[in-house]
């Protein structure tokens, strides 16, 4: 398990307060039942997150991770059960698999229009930049970055206003190990800083590496959940690293891709 | 307040680098300077407004009612719009940062027509009362089939009847007594009326024009319950 003292990157002495925030729950689901037509894509649903934790969303194509992140973003409407998150939705930042930035405007520009909402002054949107890597690129025509930049253009707009809960699906898909990894860091960073951050992802590595929480998806339904090293631990799946992707094919009797 | 202001900002910005958005606020105008230069001037059968007032009507309605509509369903088929409304962005909001930056475009293609149309003092301010209020009637107009839309593409297929209708009626209505009759309760062939005959006064245009803006506000309102500004 993670050493949480060293995971919040306060001094020792600030310990207690730190083990303090991981208590205190932040998003949580309870029951949530959500269908699309006949096709029932979650049911009963339920999981709390705490402050300050990284919680991971792992699953398959089609496991119903993006409708989790719309129901807890109030962009769908459940059919049943209920749902909280700890915060005002100015306090939490988003960034979904559709980027939604606006094409023939600049980098700087997209982020602007988002600082002007928020009231904050134009330096959060070059720091922004900058914390993603993009700062070069800040006068750059949104249609002319590639797949990776817009991602981290997304990123960038999901961090600029300094969110207390943050949701990112899938942040690192289709990027390079490179890439992925200078993402990871903004992670750990922002959840040193104190937030809390959602994630889903495909990749079990990732999870293992990043997340304080996972919870396992198939087919809507919750089939694990816990800290990765003791899941892995719990269904004798640790190798040299843990080995998550054993227990989800444990679990459902299917591998990830 | 400061969401209208990010909206407008974003969309001047925007519509700069928007050329086919662009050139509707342009093309109009320079028509109808062109043809009034080139074939109206020293042609006895057509007066010296005749193109103005066709290219104005063809403009508040076709031109603005597309483009209205296009904006608003691209936003809403890429998904900008979600990160506004999870921002706080408040739909009332929204509209009024584009319709806004619409309308200021159409205030500057209104002052071009007038130009070229010689409209000086009372007939000035007669015109451009008629155009804005015409201008806001198509961005509702246009602002409620964006909405309804699933996406650019339909948008655009389902506003070209609309835009048809509203645009060219004025059109052959100045040709054809039967159809002017007819058209008479449409928003865009009060420019017509104003233009033709300035000393009528500007109470009954004016009326048929809010009146249409009232139906449309409410058809408007239909359409935003049904479908929401998300998409
Ligand atoms: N608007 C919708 N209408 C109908 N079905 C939907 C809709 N949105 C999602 N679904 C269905 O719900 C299921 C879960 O979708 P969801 O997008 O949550 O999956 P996911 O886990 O995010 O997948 P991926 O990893 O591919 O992003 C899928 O079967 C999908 O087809
Ligand atoms: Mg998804």
């Amino acid at each position: 398990m993670k050493n949480q003292r060293e995971e919040c990157g306060r001094p020792i002495f600030n310990g207690d307060l730190c083990a303090q925030r991981m208590t205190k729950t932040m998003i949580s689901m309870s029951k949530i039942v959500k269908k699309f037509g006949s096709q029932t894509v979650l049911s009963e649903v339920s999981f709390e997150a705490k402050q300050g934790e990284i919680f991971g969303l792992l699953g398959r194509s089609g496991a119903g991770k993006t409708t989790i992140i719309n129901i807890l973003t109030n962009q769908l409407k459940p059919d049943g059960g209920s749902h909280k998150i700890g915060v005002t939705s100015y306090e939490t930042g988003l960034m979904l698999d559709e980027d939604g930035l606006y094409d023939r405007l600049s980098c700087l520009d997209n982020l602007q229009v988002f600082a002007t909402i928020y009231g904050i002054s134009d330096k959060n949107s070059k720091d922004a930049l900058d914390k993603v890597g993009l700062g070069e690129s800040a006068n750059k025509a949104v249609s002319h970055l590639s797949k990776g930049m817009r991602q981290r253009l997304a990123l960038a707009r999901a961090i600029l206003h300094n969110p207390k809960v943050l949701f990112l699906d899938e942040p690192t898909s289709g990027l390079d190990p490179n890439t992925a990894q200078g993402i990871h860091q903004l992670i750990q960073g922002l959840q040193k800083q104190g937030a809390t951050i959602f994630l889903t992802t495909h990749n079990m590595d990732e999870a293992v590496k990043l997340c304080d929480h996972v919870l396992l998806l198939h087919k809507g339904k919750i089939v694990e959940q816990g800290v990765p090293t003791e899941i892995c631990e719990r269904h004798d799946a640790v190798k040299t690293v843990p080995d998550l992707e054993k227990v989800f094919i444990k679990m459902t009797g299917e591998g990830l891709s | 307040m400061r969401s209208v202001q990010a909206i407008f900002v974003k969309q001047a910005k925007d519509m700069t680098k928007n050329f086919a958005v662009l050139s509707m606020f342009v093309i109009f105008p320079l028509v109808a300077f062109a043809m009034t230069h080139f074939v109206a001037r020293g042609n006895y059968d057509i007066s010296d407004t005749m193109f103005t007032t066709m290219m104005a009507s063809v403009f508040a309605g076709m031109a603005l009612i597309q483009v209205a509509c296009s904006v608003i369903a691209e936003d809403r088929e890429k998904k900008s719009i979600r990160f506004l409304i999870i921002a706080g962005v408040k739909p009332l909001a929204y509209l009024m940062g584009i319709g806004g930056v619409i309308l200021i475009a159409s205030l500057i293609s209104s002052l071009a027509f007038a130009y070229i149309g010689g409209f000086a003092q009372d007939e000035f301010i007669a015109f451009m009362l008629v155009m804005m209020s015409g201008a806001i009637a198509s961005v509702i107009l246009g602002a409620t089939i964006g909405i309804y839309a699933k996406n650019r593409q339909a948008a655009s297929g389902l506003s070209m009847p609309f835009a048809v209708v509203l645009g060219f009626a004025p059109l052959v209505a100045q040709f054809n007594e039967r159809v002017e009759s007819f058209v008479g309760f449409i928003y865009t062939q009060q420019i017509n009326v104003v233009v033709n005959d300035f000393s009528a006064g500007l109470a009954q245009p004016l009326t048929v024009i809010w009146l249409n803006i009232a139906v449309l506000a409410v058809l408007f309102v239909i359409a935003y319950v049904k479908k929401g500004l998300g998409g």
